[in-house]
């Protein structure tokens, strides 16, 4: 279910049991079917489970979209060092709040897929790298953690399996860029969160220097509902490419913001205005950040018939990211918003890599500047050269993510700009 | 564990914390309260204060619960230098704030150059560099907040606070600041006041919010945030 609101069409496969304060106990998760995938996963041989997970073509809910089965299939097969997996719990790309809502109303169903993970990658030691701010969740996940040791499903012999799984909850101290794979191993180490460059790539040398797999919380939550039910199972949802379901996470001028759980490839404009009630006010929709501030925004038009799979949302002209669907009424100052992602972006930037560090600071300078009614139309120009060189540049694609919403919101609201700029005209202002 | 019995964190995780939440707290039974759909309010889901805040600027690091918290943290990692962030945390939780002396006292306990333990504490953003008001008001004002009217609610903070963006009331008791997103966006405006989250806040509800939290606040002005 959906929470803090659902919709009758959800498929809730994730969310089934979020607002159940008995699913958060150990006894609570059992009665509802709890941990019987574990004891099916650790009776099987870690090629199984990730051909299971292959067949399922689950993929990546961080942002990236890469199918979960195959990252893992990466890993060295034979264990000669220790192998570690990360559970990436640094939820913090602005317009997504799932993962703490999976955490602080499911922490067993994370247990269960952080465990089924390991053994398929055949990992000593799961770490949780939950975001510093969740203190709630965090405490609520540690709390099961603690239940699980003492119920022997996590730790030595874990079911009696004859394996060894550990699984620490390392608490973040406030980094956007900690959430970044490499920058999150870096942080694990002891380290300013800086991305690494690949290669190597984790599996080769990540975490500690060793094989490592970086896992979403949603893509590991969905782990034991594929190993419970096959592969094939969870394929009768969504599209060919992109399989299952998936948690949007929709915010901004709608009446009923929240998580919704829906099969991929679920019509955008249904969502907006079935589900979440349509645009707060009776105003109308002007546009549609779908996949996480760091993505293009899609003008109204471009909303109409967009599919929310990962190719579809490519097609309508973004990317589907984290599904964070960021609704935008027709009184929003579009200008005014796209400064403060900048200034966000400015702010998280590691400072590794020159373009990201002064290309965002400039990005802001001339926003500001737009903003006060002292730009120029030349600003316009520059700005897009600066994204332009901001693209495909860097170490980690923080930079493209700057570039994201500036470029497409002087493609898609050119006007808005020109208004403020010939005549101070800022859309909103009462 | 019968309800209201606040209990302790063992440390399984290592660094999480000991806290006083209650069975029932944990559990949601207290502060779930009535889904929306159910008749009941989205801010429902509001979170409780839980986290013990010992603001002791000169306490020893560590001894007592807190050693033993260390010396647990220490078990969950490899290496030494791992701990690192871990020990900064319960290294803020104790006093309140994490100073250059900290920075170095930290160093030498986890036998790292002190620069180094500067270059890493300075690079996270939770980590307090100066004391601050007994309650640490973060309010989001990012892309989703910022579309339902958080500017509106940090203006409503600075004005009932009475104080400016980054600095301290002069109570002492509120110091105000501007965060990033919180991963709470549904939930607009999102504010996170020490450990806890007020969610679906507007601007009108600032001055109430401001009354209980300083009701709080014990006679002796040593009141414990949350
Ligand atoms: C700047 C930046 C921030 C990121 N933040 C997060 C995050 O908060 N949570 C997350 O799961 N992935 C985040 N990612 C994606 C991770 O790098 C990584 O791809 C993901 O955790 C892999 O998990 P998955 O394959 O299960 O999606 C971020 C990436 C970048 C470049
Ligand atoms: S692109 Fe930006 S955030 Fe990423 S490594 Fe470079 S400077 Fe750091
Ligand atoms: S934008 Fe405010 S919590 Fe995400």
């Amino acid at each position: 279910m959906g929470y803090p609101y659902s919709h009758d069409s959800e498929v809730p496969i994730l969310t089934k049991h979020f607002g159940e304060p008995e699913a958060r106990t150990l006894a609570g998760w059992k009665a509802r079917g709890g941990y019987v995938a574990l004891e099916k996963a650790l009776a099987m041989s870690p090629a199984d489970v990730i051909e299971e997970v292959k067949a399922s073509g689950l993929r990546g809910r961080g942002g990236a979209g890469f199918p979960a089965g195959i990252k893992w299939s990466f890993m060295p097969s034979e264990r000669e060092k220790p192998h570690y997996l990360c559970c990436n719990a640094d939820e913090a790309e602005p317009g997504t709040f799932k993962d703490r809502e999976l955490i602080r109303w499911t922490p067993h169903q994370l247990i269960e897929g952080c465990l089924i993970a390991a053994h398929a990658i055949q990992a000593e030691h799961v770490y949780v790298y939950c975001r510093g701010e969740f203190f709630e969740a965090t405490q609520v996940f540690a709390r099961a953690v603690e239940e699980a040791y003492e119920a022997g499903i996590i730790g030595a012999d874990l079911m009696g399996s004859g394996h060894t799984i550990d699984l620490t909850v390392h608490v973040g101290a406030g980094a956007y860029i900690c959430g970044e794979e490499t920058g999150l191993m870096n942080s694990l180490e002891g380290r300013r969160g800086e991305p690494r460059i690949k290669p190597p790539f984790p599996a080769a040398a990540g975490v500690f220097g060793m094989p490592t797999t970086v896992n979403n919380v949603e893509t590991l939550c969905a782990v034991p509902h594929i190993l419970a039910n096959g592969g094939e199972w969870y394929r009768q949802w969504g599209t060919e490419k992109s399989p299952g379901t998936k948690i949007f996470c929709v915010s901004g001028h709608v009446r009923r913001p929240g998580n919704y759980e829906f099969p991929l490839g679920f019509p955008l404009s249904e969502l907006i205005h079935d589900v979440c009630g349509g645009i707060r006010d009776d105003n109308a929709l002007k546009a549609v950040i779908p996949g996480g501030s760091s993505v293009p925004f899609l003008s109204e038009a471009e909303c109409r018939d967009c599919m929310l799979d990962y190719e579809g949302v490519v097609e309508a002209g973004s990317m589907l990211g984290c599904a964070s669907v960021i609704v935008m009424d027709e009184k929003t100052d579009i200008v005014h918003q796209v400064r403060r992602m900048a200034e966000f972006y400015a702010h998280e930037s590691c400072g590794q890599c020159t373009p990201c560090r002064e290309g965002s600071d400039w990005v802001v300078k001339i926003l500001r500047r737009i903003e006060d009614g002292r730009g120029t139309e030349e600003d316009l120009d520059t700005l897009m050269e600066i994204t332009r060189q901001m693209t495909g540049t860097t170490i980690c694609v923080l930079s493209d993510s700057v570039a994201a919403p500036v470029q497409s919101s002087i493609e898609k609201f050119r006007d808005e700009y020109l208004a403020l700029i010939r005549r101070g005209e800022r859309v909103g202002a009462a | 564990m019968t309800d209201g019995v606040p209990f302790k964190n063992p440390g399984w995780a290592g660094n999480t914390g000991e806290y006083e939440l209650t069975e029932a707290q944990v559990r949601g039974h207290d502060y779930v309260g009535t889904r929306p759909r159910d008749g009941g309010h989205p801010a429902g889901a509001g979170s409780y204060p839980y986290m013990l805040v010992e603001r002791h600027p000169d306490a020893p690091l560590f001894e007592g619960p807190y050693l033993e918290r260390f010396n647990k943290i220490k078990t969950r990692y490899p290496d030494l230098r791992a701990t690192l962030l871990p020990t900064l945390n319960l290294a803020q939780e104790v006093r309140g704030h994490v100073s250059p002396q900290t920075m170095d006292e930290v160093a030498s306990l986890l036998e790292l150059p002190p620069a180094y333990v500067r270059g890493v504490a300075t690079f996270y953003t939770m980590y307090n560099k100066q004391p601050i008001g007994r309650f640490l008001v973060q309010v989001c004002t990012n892309i989703s907040c910022n579309l339902c009217g958080a500017e509106e609610v940090l203006k409503a903070f600075l004005v009932y606070a009475d104080t400016e963006l980054g600095e301290t009331s002069q109570d002492g008791n509120f110091t105000v600041i501007e965060a990033e997103c919180l991963a709470a966006c549904g939930f607009a405006t999102c504010v996170q006041i020490n450990s806890a989250y007020y969610e679906n806040l507007t601007a009108k509800g600032v001055p109430e919010l401001l009354e209980h939290l300083k009701s709080q606040v014990g006679a002796d002005g040593e009141g414990e945030g949350g």
